[in-house]
Formats: C-alpha cells, structure tokens, sequence
C-alpha cells in the first residue's frame, strides 16, 4: 500500500464526497466501529460501496485502523485536517478575516 | 451517558506525519528541553525506563500536571505510559488511562507517529478533553519542522 505522506489533495479530494463526510461523522459519534458496524449506519450503501470510501478515506489519514483481537476498527484521524486548518485558516484568519467580518458587521449594522 | 457515547471516547487515535527520521521524533518526544516547546510549557522528568516516572510540572514548577509510569519503552519505535489529568481536580478524580507512542520511519525522509489514548471507558471528561492531542502533535510536527512553535491556544 502506499502510504500518504502529507498530501493535502488526498484530503481535499476525500472531503469533496458526502458520503465519505456522512462516514466520518459516524466515527465522530462513535468512533472505533468495525465495517460491519459502519455497513448498519449506512444502510443505503452496499458493503462495496462503503469499503470503497473508507479505503480513500484511509488513504488520505482521515480514517486509521486498529486491529484488536479479530476485529478492525476504525477511528476518526482528526490530524489532518487540523495541519489544514492551521496551514489555510490559522494563517488567515486574523488579517483578512477578521476585515471581512468588521466589514460585515459595518455593512449590516443599522444606520 | 449512554453505552454509545462511551464507546465513541474509550480508545481515540492521532495520527499524523513528519518531516523527520524515527529516531528525530523519539529524541524529541524524549528530550524535556524540546517537549516543553509542544506541550504547554511543561517540565517533564523521566529516565524512559519501564516502570519508571514520567513527571510533569507546569512551567514554572509551581503545580503538578502529570505523575505517571512507565509501562512499555522500545526506543525508537513505542512507547506507553499512563494518564492521569492532575491539572484539574475533576479530571484528576477519574480512573487512569493509557497513551501509546508509536513511531515508524516511512520513504522520503519522513516518519509516522500515531498516538493512541485508550482505557478511557470510565472516564469520560478526561476523554473529552484530551482532544487536546490534536493541537498538542500538531505544534510538534510545527516544532520539529521549522523550530517554531504554534502561537497558544489559550
């Protein structure tokens, strides 16, 4: 398997799917779920389908898998987004926007 | 508190990479001068044996924030200690838990480190607030990547 090493687009590309975004706030609720588990949260997906979309969720260090016992389970890796956030939001957030915000408020206060 | 929600925080996994050998991330999760960089300030005190104290102190020595033990040492690859929050008296109150250091070296100059905080079963607030380990890692792979560390949180 190759193993992602820091790629943001394979991040980016696994958020931009809803149901891989629905996957990932199951494991928010409950996190560490076998596939068996994850198939009954998503029952409107076939066991392919969602094997499918953990594997690119997996490949992109959103979802890690830990094998105890028998079973593998799988857990919300929060990591990588938080490296985005502090790469495309942190850096931003305190110039433009907070003008944007001031902006805003400036615009939409009454008169 | 439901079974649900208890589950969902008994075992949490941190996973991220860095822009360093395996042994750069042992050495630096290991050495108090640099740890102090990524974890709040801390002063930690440790011989890294197994069954040996792994102490930590606010920064300026004043109050306790960790007094825990050694349970698995395999430089440079894992480690395992125990936790107990005892910055906070609440925290303090719950049932000890787990944290588990794994570093593996990957291709391109590049090492994995996963963190794994389990045995939070019966404790719940602890479990809620060591989500912290995002920011804590986060400022170290900043740390060990550029020197710097992250502006604090708080």
């Amino acid at each position: 398997m190759v193993m992602p090493v820091d790629d943001e687009d394979l991040v980016f590309k696994a958020l931009a799917d809803s149901t891989r975004r629905l996957l990932l706030d199951r494991l928010f609720e409950r996190d560490g779920l076998s596939l068996i588990e994850l198939e009954a949260e998503v029952p409107q997906l076939t066991r392919f389908g969602v094997m499918k979309h953990l594997r690119v969720l997996e490949e992109a260090g959103l979802v890690v898998t830990r094998k105890q016992g028998r079973h593998k389970h799988h857990y919300l890796n929060s990591m990588p987004i938080r490296v985005i956030y502090e790469r495309w939001i942190d850096k931003y957030r305190d110039r433009r926007a907070a003008a944007l915000l001031e902006l805003r408020d400036q615009l939409e206060s009454p008169r | 508190m439901t079974i649900a929600s208890q589950a969902a925080t008994a075992t949490q996994v941190y996973q991220l990479y860095i822009r360093a050998s395996q042994q750069e991330v042992w050495d630096a999760i290991t050495n108090p001068a640099i740890v102090a960089k990524f974890f709040h300030g801390a002063q930690v005190e440790s011989t890294y044996e197994v069954g040996s104290k792994l102490r930590s102190l606010s920064p300026d020595g004043s109050d306790t924030w960790g007094d825990n033990t050694i349970l698995e040492c395999d430089p440079p690859r894992r480690m395992v200690h125990t936790w107990r929050s005892l910055y906070d008296p609440v925290l303090a109150a719950e049932p000890e838990s787990r944290v588990t250091w794994e570093i593996e070296a990957q291709p391109g100059g590049f090492a994995k480190l996963t963190l794994v905080h389990d045995r939070l079963d019966a404790s719940p607030k602890t479990a809620a607030s060591v989500q912290g380990w995002s920011y804590i890692l986060s400022n170290l792979k900043t740390v060990m990547e550029t020197g710097e560390a992250l502006p604090p949180i708080m």
